[in-house]
């Protein structure tokens, strides 16, 4: 674990993660949060006791959609995929994200 | 959009709660598999690398549940636990339930009952297409802007011709037929109203006949429309009544259609309706009679305001051109308010009566609340100490209220329901149209609205005084918070009770005693055991002229047939067992008004106009009458079967005629003489007692007797059709209602085309002229009970709440010393004081309210000492008990209780 961040997530940006993960393609929940662990070289840690229940709120809302099929190594799984208006909120949240981290950077930087 | 996405998936979830509970286990169960797999190839063993990520893993059923939880319907099980718990919360304190849902769903129930009423009379539009463009055009007297008459034929042609505002008009006269099915001149006959209609009165209402079609005046042969209802009895609702005869008096009528069930014309009795071609009606066009009456259908966009104004400026010319119109006005009405517009005073009074019960069920609602805030405050303050957070409590508390609510709303409409098949069955019978009422949506959804609008109003307010608590305060506090606010709200609401319930009182003791003397008021004859039978002769006894009267009506011509068959009949019904006497007079005793004349008193007999002359009730009557309905004979003599067409011509005048024109004189042996056309001048040969016809006159009025024997033969058409209507009145030696079928019976024999239009007993008639006033009564007063058991329920409670609330003072008080009387005084005074302010303001309320039943008061003013001094006293006695039973309590309180504390 890096020690740049406690890997704790920022509040409300788990659901963000997940859509940009699976921008990439349709996974299951224990590859989405690998990934977002390998791709953040460690950085930002998901806790299964938040993965699920974000899933899960996304699936919900329909962003994503979910279906059971077979991994490489013969188990089932179930596999989420961004829907049309996923990716549509994708988008949308990632703006909004890079205008806060813009808005942010620049205070930090500023003051 | 996205929250309708998320709701249909939620509500996908609910059906699928297993699988998906399944699926969930088993996609954790494969990420556990899959750290497992990853640790197995980073070197651990099997078994090992599985442990380890279990622990990892973390707590797997709150991962489950938080999980679950995105597919549930958070607020909707949030409601279902405070229901359960609402629920629970009454089972803890089935006094406060039961007495809450009690006074709510009395309240609601009775004004789901009245707004039915008010729905039926005046929201729900009559069965006309456009109804609200149907209007009918009266006249009133120049003296007397209140009463509302028809007009001749000549009236109607002229508005036809000179107003711009109808799109169509027609007129209607209303009478009587004697009716049998079928060409046979020996088929049982029966009396049915029916209307003669001028060609446009059907497109007036604009409604088509179910089967069949109107008239047209290109009709040929006599067409009749029927009711639905006579389409029913009479021809069992077949199709092929169409072309049927019916035998209306002495015409021949074909079946032509059929009106619709609703369809009325202007009385609900009216069964049939015949053409009157205009030809026919200008017949009439300067008859001094007002029988027609003229509906119009107004154009488009023109409003009753707009075709008042319109009427108004052919008042005058309309007087130029007919002097019988002269000084008279035109009004219009829409049909709406002619029809219905009779029930608009009752029925706004009960709903005022009725909304002040509610009040005072709410008021009762909020005191019990109230109380019960106090009561609970510890419990809510545990439950805010835990973390409940405000919002939750008072969503908590809503909830029981509304809970309440529905339920005290559901019984009420149950209440409703069986109050209105009640009222329907018996009490209504005066008022026929509200006969079909129904609790139809629009009462229901006004029932649930008032109801849950009590729960909101009333149960805020506790639930912002539970929020404003202290939780510390109140789970460290011993029992002594304060609690004033709440008790004086809850005194208020005592005062106003009281003071609601007097005014209901007082509107019905005001009613009580009206009817008490009413009662006491002496008719002037012996009702029991006499029956009236109305038998409309045959018009075939008289012919018609074709000339008029002098003062413009239709002239018909009798012969002695007339009084020939009234005798005929009469000495076939005295002759009927258990038949102790027979008269005939027209009208039934007590039953309808009497027609009014005019006559000279003998020293202007030879002078005419000499001065005004005076008016009457006038009675034509059979000999026997006065025998049989028991009037007594002051002086002189009754008529007898001397008095003939031949003999002298005799009249008989009552007591107050004779003091107002022979004070200090006798009339017998003196002369008069009426207006009606052709009778001569009378020789008054007796004196009888006064007759209330009108049980509401304030005074006898002046009655004329003359023997039917003696009629004129020359008559106006209109007149002659009143007297034809002949009422036979019987006394019985036993029960008179035993005796209709004999009678009936006996009618047949003499004539099977007459026919008897009806047949009740003079009891009954009495009784009917009171029926409007003791149902009123009835129903006032027992709205008037049930808010003084609302008022007693409500002084119970907050008396027993504050002698528990002031326990430790009286115990305090009497550990210190105190006598009971001392201990009693200091309770009963709250509620002393609360009676008696709640007895002025009801005071207050009743004067001011009661000129709203004034005119259905009879010797009574709206402050009446007696009635006054017996409801408040009433009141009071009842209010002091409820006072002091709970008070009584205090006695009981040991000093020892307040060293024990809590």
């Amino acid at each position: 674990m890096g020690k740049a961040g406690s890997g704790e997530l920022v509040q409300g940006t788990l659901p963000l993660l997940i859509l940009r993960t699976l921008a990439t393609g349709p996974n299951h929940g224990f590859a989405i949060a690998r990934r977002i662990q390998q791709v953040s070289n460690e950085v930002l840690k998901v806790e299964e006791g938040s993965l699920y229940p974000a899933l899960h709120r996304l699936e919900v809302q329909g962003w994503i959609d979910s279906e059971w099929r077979a991994t490489e190594n013969n188990r089932n799984a179930k596999y989420y995929r961004l829907t049309r208006s996923g990716r549509k909120q994708l988008e949308r949240e990632a703006a909004r994200w890079n205008a806060i981290a813009d808005a942010i950077a620049t205070v930090l930087r500023e003051i | 959009m996205s929250a309708w996405r998320t709701l249909l998936h939620r509500l996908g979830y609910l059906p699928r709660q297993r699988r998906f509970d399944r699926q969930l286990e088993a996609e954790l169960q494969f990420h556990i598999e899959s750290r497992t797999d990853e640790l197995e190839q980073q070197g651990y063993a099997r078994a090992d690398a599985r442990a380890r990520a279990l622990a990892e893993f973390g707590p797997r059923t709150r991962i489950a549940e938080d999980t679950r939880a995105a597919w549930q319907f958070r607020w909707l099980e949030d409601v279902l636990a405070d229901v359960s718990y609402a629920v629970c919360a009454f089972g803890r304190r089935p006094a406060f339930a039961l007495t809450a849902i009690g006074c709510l769903a009395l309240g609601i129930g009775a004004n789901a009952l009245i707004f039915s009423l008010v729905n039926a009379a005046f929201l729900r539009p009559l069965p006309y297409p456009n109804a609200d463009r149907i209007a009918m055009v009266r006249f009133t007297p120049p003296s007397q802007p209140d009463q509302k008459l028809g007009t001749n034929s000549g009236g109607y042609f002229f508005i036809r011709e000179h107003s711009r505002v109808f799109e169509r008009m027609g007129v209607l006269r209303i009478t009587g037929f004697s009716v049998a099915v079928g060409d046979s001149d020996a088929a049982a006959r029966e009396w049915l109203q029916g209307g003669w209609a001028s060609p446009g009165l059907t497109d007036v209402f604009g409604v088509q006949p179910v089967i069949g079609r109107w008239f047209r005046e290109d009709d040929t042969e006599m067409g009749v429309v029927i009711s639905h209802g006579v389409w029913q009895r009479l021809f069992g609702g077949r199709r092929d009544a169409l072309g049927e005869t019916l035998r209306l008096d002495q015409w021949r009528a074909v079946v032509i259609g059929v009106a619709p069930p609703d369809y009325q014309t202007l009385s609900p009795d009216v069964d049939l309706w015949i053409q009157q071609p205009d030809q026919d009606l200008a017949r009439a066009l300067r008859s001094p009679n007002r029988l027609f009456n003229i509906f119009g259908r107004l154009r488009p966009g023109v409003t009753i305001e707009q075709a008042q104004a319109d009427l108004r400026k052919l008042e005058e010319p309309l007087g130029m051109e007919l002097p019988m119109h002269a000084g008279w006005g035109l009004t219009i009405d829409s049909l709406h308010e002619v029809y219905l517009g009779y029930l608009r005073q009752p029925v706004l009074v009960l709903q005022g009566a009725v909304f002040l019960l509610l009040l005072i069920a709410c008021a009762n609602v909020a005191g019990l609340l109230l109380a019960q805030a106090v009561a609970r405050q510890k419990e809510l303050g545990l439950r805010a100490a835990l973390g409940s957070s405000r919002n939750r409590i008072v969503r908590q508390l809503l909830t029981e209220n509304a809970l309440l609510s529905c339920v005290a709303g559901v019984l009420g409409i149950a209440l409703a329901w069986v109050g209105l098949r009640t009222l329907v069955s018996t009490g209504l019978s005066a008022y026929r149209d509200l006969q079909n009422v129904t609790l139809d949506w629009t009462v229901l959804v006004f029932a649930m609205l008032v109801s849950l609008a009590t729960a909101l109003v009333f149960g805020i307010l506790p639930a912002l005084h539970l929020s404003r608590l202290d939780v510390v305060e109140v789970v460290r506090d011993t029992g002594r918070t304060t609690t004033a606010g709440p008790a004086r709200v809850r005194g208020a609401f005592v005062v106003a009770q009281v003071g609601l319930a007097l005014v209901l009182l007082m509107a019905t003791g005001l009613m009580t005693r009206s009817l008490l003397r009413l009662n006491a008021v002496d008719t002037g004859l012996t009702a029991e055991r006499l029956i009236a039978l109305q038998i409309p002769m045959p018009r075939a006894l008289y012919r018609n002229t074709m000339g008029n009267t002098p003062g413009g009506g239709l002239l018909v011509q009798f012969d002695s047939r007339f009084s020939d068959m009234t005798e005929r009949l009469r000495e076939r019904f005295a002759a009927v067992p258990g038949v102790e006497s027979v008269a005939a007079s027209t009208p039934p005793p007590l039953g309808g008004a009497a027609r009014r004349v005019l006559f000279r008193k003998d020293s202007s007999l030879t002078v005419a106009d000499d001065r005004e002359p005076w008016s009457a009730e006038w009675y034509p009557v059979s000999a026997d009458y006065f025998e049989t309905v028991k009037i007594p004979l002051v002086r002189g003599r009754a008529f007898t079967r001397l008095d003939a067409r031949e003999t002298r011509p005799v009249a008989i005048i009552n007591a107050t005629l004779a003091a107002r024109y022979w004070a200090n004189e006798n009339p017998v042996g003196r002369m008069l003489q009426t207006d009606v056309l052709d009778d001569p001048p009378r020789e008054i040969v007796g004196v009888v007692g006064d007759v209330r016809q009108d049980r509401y006159q304030s005074a006898p009025v002046p009655q004329l007797y003359t023997p039917r024997t003696q009629l004129p033969y020359r008559m106006d058409m209109q007149m002659s059709l009143e007297l034809l209507v002949t009422t036979f009145i019987v006394r019985a030696s036993g029960d008179p209602l035993a005796l209709i079928a004999p009678l009936r019976a006996a009618v047949r024999d003499i004539d099977p085309t007459i026919s008897v239009s009806s047949a009740r007993t003079v009891e009954e008639y009495a009784a009917a002229q009171l029926q409007e006033l003791s149902q009123y009564a009835a129903v006032l007063g027992l709205f008037g009970a049930i808010s003084v058991a609302l008022a007693v329920i409500g002084i119970l409670g907050v008396m027993a709440h504050s002698v528990g609330q002031r326990a430790n003072e009286i115990a305090i008080r009497r550990a210190l010393g105190a006598q009971s009387l001392n201990v009693l005084g200091l309770v009963l005074r709250h509620g002393l004081t609360m009676i008696a302010v709640g007895l002025g303001v009801g005071l207050v309320a009743s004067l001011m309210v009661m000129p709203v039943i004034r005119s259905f008061l009879w010797g009574v003013t709206i402050t009446d000492p007696l009635t006054l001094a017996l409801v408040v006293l009433g009141l009071a006695a009842v209010a002091l008990v409820a006072c002091y039973l709970p008070a009584r309590r205090a006695l009981k309180v040991a000093p020892i209780a307040a060293l024990r504390g809590d």
